[in-house]
């Protein structure tokens, strides 16, 4: 800014501030491994943990959904690419170099901790790798399948992410068996090694690392992240642009590049939980990870939680997790269900649970004062 | 000759087989007051949008102080000074009217994304200098008091001012306000009147109005172009194109 500024708060002190909640993220991410998991059956541990990767995904498409006000429904396509892609890197790799692809992990990975292990081992470095190989995969694709489809106006991007979702599977469907001697993994060159990820069969041989340890750490990041843009100028910027786009044109917003932005980071954060999943004891990997239908289960979170609220997106993420489990008398119906309970929302609250605000802001729950002093008819549809 | 910061010289555009703007060409001079009048559907938004950026026009040239804008879309101009406001109002209503402007600020920062993830400091700095600058605008305005209010439930003559205000907070050069007085009651014009002279003043901006409400042009513009039918039929000071024959037709005929 061309203005005078004021001064510089202490250095060291903003950095504090700045990097204070990625240490507590860690903090958490310990607490949920070695305090809760081991305190709690391995059934719940498990909804903790899919409570964790809906988490982590439906708050990443938020950021497209809601704050730039974009329609992508191949979420469940950046998901399933960044798990392929860390789960051949962790493969393979174990293949390679230790003959065998299990899990050498510490106590921080996995869903049954060990006895007398180490914290991290070099198998959890492969493992944090993999996962970061994914998200950088998934947002690169999300960046050529963004670029081109952002320019577009209206529904086109819903069509266009929706295809994305789809030929992701199909071609996943074309690969080849996986291999699983170490002889031949090491006869494989490095550039045919993805195209083993086992086809319509489904990709087998994971190692587990994936616990709440790293999925914790992961919603942590994302919502530390998530939070920061939101309430960052750049923030604003999205949210500019799903409430007028030629307004925030006029106004100096990069429309384009920030719609791109907000896509790319959401397909980061996609293919991480795409690499927890796939490491996860008991998950087999099949190309149907990239179908519709798991996009649709996403975008159901990010509707419910109200299109913007992050807030909204972890709560919605928990409610989508829980309830098959409610209702599992009854699990054939949970499509139902799940269309009745949105179609109720959307009468009763179009704008979702919480609307773009966040659980704690005040607003969020004026529509109950008013409601109560009988006032409720306000704020309607404007031109 | 004054030094024009914004010109236009025979800007065209068709919808279809409509000339919407013909030949339209303008010379607005660093804190010019500049009116551009004419019947309904006479293609003054049109031009807007042309020197915004919004269309690109079949022939002609647009420059911003001596740069031509041509082929720029429209962040890029306001980039380089050009803000505006809508007809009919484009306020980001979801939002309160403290990030409507800040939202306008965002363009003159230079921090990185990942300087505000990281929340370093010079994103910190950059913040507060964005809240300082868009309450200074809000006083300016008589919208502090409404600074955390959403957007969309200020009244009709509020939004209109704060679609001003967060145009002023891109810094710009120049200023096209699209019927700023529409809805308006006397009263409110009248402050309006002040506002736009008070406005001129304190950022030093040139403006181009677009106004039904004579009194308010009639008074306020150094000088004035008449639009009928995209064409410009004239172009003058208010009292040259008072009197000019053709203006008071194009007026009473489509009455
Ligand atoms: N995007 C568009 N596509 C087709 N025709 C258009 C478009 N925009 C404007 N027009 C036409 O161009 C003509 C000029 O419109 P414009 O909105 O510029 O008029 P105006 O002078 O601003 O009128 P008003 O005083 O009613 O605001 C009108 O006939 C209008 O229908
Ligand atoms: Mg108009």
């Amino acid at each position: 800014m061309s203005h005078e500024t004021p001064p510089t708060p202490g250095l060291v002190s903003s950095l504090v501030r700045g990097y204070m909640p990625f240490v507590v993220a860690v903090g958490v991410a310990i607490v949920m491994q070695v305090v809760v998991r081991p305190n709690v059956d391995p059934y719940p541990a498990k909804l903790l943990l899919d409570i964790g990767i809906n988490c982590i995904l439906a708050v990443s498409l938020t950021m497209v959904n809601g704050f730039t006000g974009q329609f992508s429904m191949g979420h469940a396509g950046f998901m399933a690419v960044g798990g392929y892609a860390s789960g051949a890197i962790t493969y393979y790799t174990s293949m390679r170099v230790w003959g065998a692809g299990e899990a050498r992990g510490g106590v921080l990975s996995g869903m049954l901790g060990g006895e007398g292990l180490p914290w991290l081992t070099v198998g959890d470095g492969l493992f944090l790798f993999s996962l970061i190989v994914g998200g950088v995969v998934a947002a690169g694709l999300g960046y050529l399948v963004g670029l081109p489809s952002l320019r577009l106006k209206g529904d086109y991007l819903a069509i266009v992410t929706l295809g994305f979702g789809e030929i992701v599977r199909v071609v996943i469907q074309q690969t080849s068996p996986v291999l699983t001697s170490a002889e031949e993994v090491r006869q494989a060159t490095i550039l045919q090694l993805p195209t083993h990820v086992g086809g319509s069969l489904g990709f087998s041989g994971i190692p587990y690392y994936t616990g709440l340890f790293w999925v914790y750490l992961g919603v942590c990041v994302t919502l530390i992240v998530a939070f920061r843009l939101k309430t960052s100028t750049f923030g604003r910027a999205f949210l500019s642009i799903r409430n007028d786009e030629i307004a925030a044109e006029a106004m100096g917003v990069n429309t384009t590049r920030y719609k791109v932005w907000a896509f790319v980071i959401a397909a980061f954060f996609a293919g991480i939980a795409g690499g927890l999943f796939s490491h996860t004891l008991g998950v087999g990997l099949s190309p149907e990870a990239a179908g519709f239908l798991r996009s649709f289960d996403v975008i159901i979170m990010v509707v419910l939680g109200g299109l913007g609220s992050i807030s909204g997106a972890v709560a919605a993420a928990i409610i989508v997790t829980l309830l098959p489990e409610w209702l599992r008398g009854v699990a054939e119906y949970r499509m139902i269900i799940y269309a009745l309970a949105l179609i109720l929302i959307m009468i009763f609250r179009p704008k979702g649970l919480f609307g773009v605000r966040e659980v704690w802001d005040r607003a969020t729950w004026a529509w109950l004062s008013r409601r109560k002093s009988g006032t409720g008819a306000r704020g309607g549809a404007r031109e | 000759m004054s030094e024009a910061i914004l010109q236009a010289r025979g800007v065209s555009k068709s919808f279809g087989g409509l000339r919407a703007v013909s030949e339209f060409s303008l010379s607005l001079p660093a804190r010019g007051l500049h009116g551009l009048i004419g019947p309904n559907g006479a293609g003054k938004t049109t031009v807007f949008n042309l020197l915004t950026g919004v269309y690109h026009p079949s022939e002609g040239e647009i420059s911003l102080a001596g740069e031509s804008l041509l082929g720029l879309k429209p962040h890029k101009r306001a980039a380089a000074g050009l803000a505006r406001t809508f007809q009919n109002i484009r306020l980001f209503a979801e939002l309160s009217v403290l990030d409507n402007v800040r939202i306008a600020c965002h363009l003159r920062t230079t921090h990185s994304m990942g300087s505000a993830i990281l929340r370093l400091p010079k994103h910190r700095r950059e913040e507060r200098a964005i809240v300082r600058r868009s309450m200074e605008l809000l006083e300016v305005f008589d919208l502090a008091g409404r600074a955390s209010e959403d957007a969309r439930n200020l009244p009709y003559g509020d939004q209109r001012r704060l679609e001003i205000a967060r145009a002023l907070a891109t810094e710009p050069k120049c200023l096209l306000l699209d019927e700023p007085a529409a809805g308006m009651n006397p009263q409110e014009k009248v402050d309006l009147r002040k506002l736009i002279h008070q406005i001129r003043e304190r950022f030093g901006v040139a403006i181009l109005l677009i106004e039904h409400d004579m009194g308010v042009v009639m008074n306020l513009c150094e000088r004035i172009t008449v639009l009928n039918f995209g064409q410009t039929i004239a172009a003058g000071t208010p009292e040259h194109v008072q009197s000019d024959p053709k203006v008071i037709e194009a007026y009473l005929g489509t009455e």
